[in-house]
């Protein structure tokens, strides 16, 4: 994400990204970036909330104004209703590296240092 | 004052240990940063959203889900155009790394485009584009999503008289 809004910026256009993953989209370097104590899949908020949504959204889109330099950096102040454990409950997220991991561990490095296998 | 946000408290064990390593391996490299002013108060410009959901209209091209199988290192860096008045029923969500149910059930949890309009009618921003961007954001190889696709999606703002864009991840 942090890489598409550099490239969005650059070409003329200000841009702002919401993450529940803060320090690492701030790692890539984005002019204008807000985090969000929220779990992942659901960066607005809850399925049905339109009021809590749109509080996150006019925050988010606020920080377009606010913000006066790059590496613009907000905390936005929403807090999660549920414990990490209740966030996850019935999720049923299977992804194919995952599974290929488990399989051969011994690749789990490559997925941590970014030396990604070449393809097929 | 709140404290800090714990960019790590909802990640599963697995998931923690690899964004930690990554947000490591991301601090040694400082990249400068693209700015670009504000041109017009927010209340005066066209918006658009991005999502990194993975979220394709029904009519649209599926992500490739099955090359993802194939290959579980490679995730679809293509991008689609998701038009504004979009809702959960005309889409589906693609992306195989996250719990698609909330925003299946509701599309405005990762692409607010009612709120987006309701802003509007509110006079807090100018108007909602009429073309949303959904990229799929499993991306451990990176170059096509820089140089191809985040340009083409650059191109088509740029065309569309876009003023701000806002990103949201999945």
């Amino acid at each position: 994400m942090g890489l598409v809004q550099r490239v969005i910026e650059a070409r003329g256009i200000p841009t702002v990204s919401l993450s529940m993953i803060p320090a690492f989209t701030r790692a890539v370097g984005v002019p204008r970036l807000a985090g969000i104590a929220h779990p992942l899949s659901r960066p607005m908020g809850r399925p049905g909330d339109a009021q809590g949504q749109r509080a996150v959204l006019r925050a988010l889109l606020g920080v377009l104004e606010s913000a006066l330099a790059p590496d613009a950096y907000v905390e936005l102040p929403f807090a999660w209703p549920e414990t990490p454990a209740q966030a996850r409950k019935g999720a049923n997220v299977h992804p194919p590296i995952e599974q290929l991991l488990m399989k051969k561990p011994w690749l789990l490095p490559r997925l941590y240092s970014g030396s990604i296998p070449e393809g097929n | 004052m709140a404290p800090p946000i714990d960019s790590y408290r909802f990640l599963d064990f697995a998931t923690r240990q690899i964004m930690r390593a990554w947000v490591e391996r991301e601090a040694r490299t400082t990249r400068p940063i693209p700015w670009t002013p504000m041109r017009r108060p927010l209340s005066e410009c066209t918006v658009a959203l991005l999502t990194t959901a993975g979220v394709a209209r029904n009519d649209d091209l599926p992500f490739d889900q099955e090359g993802e199988r194939r290959d579980p290192w490679w995730g679809d860096p293509t991008h689609r155009l998701i038009a504004q008045g979009t809702t959960e029923r005309d889409v589906r969500l693609y992306h195989m790394h996250v719990d698609t149910r909330f925003g299946q059930e509701d599309l405005d949890v990762v692409l607010p485009l009612r709120r987006l309009e309701e802003l509007a009618q509110a006079g807090l921003v100018g108007r909602p584009a009429p073309m949303h961007y959904s990229i799929m954001g499993y991306q451990l190889r990176t170059e096509v999503l820089e140089t191809v696709t985040a340009p083409a999606i650059a191109g088509d703002l740029v065309a569309r008289g876009v003023d701000v864009v806002a990103l949201v991840p999945a």
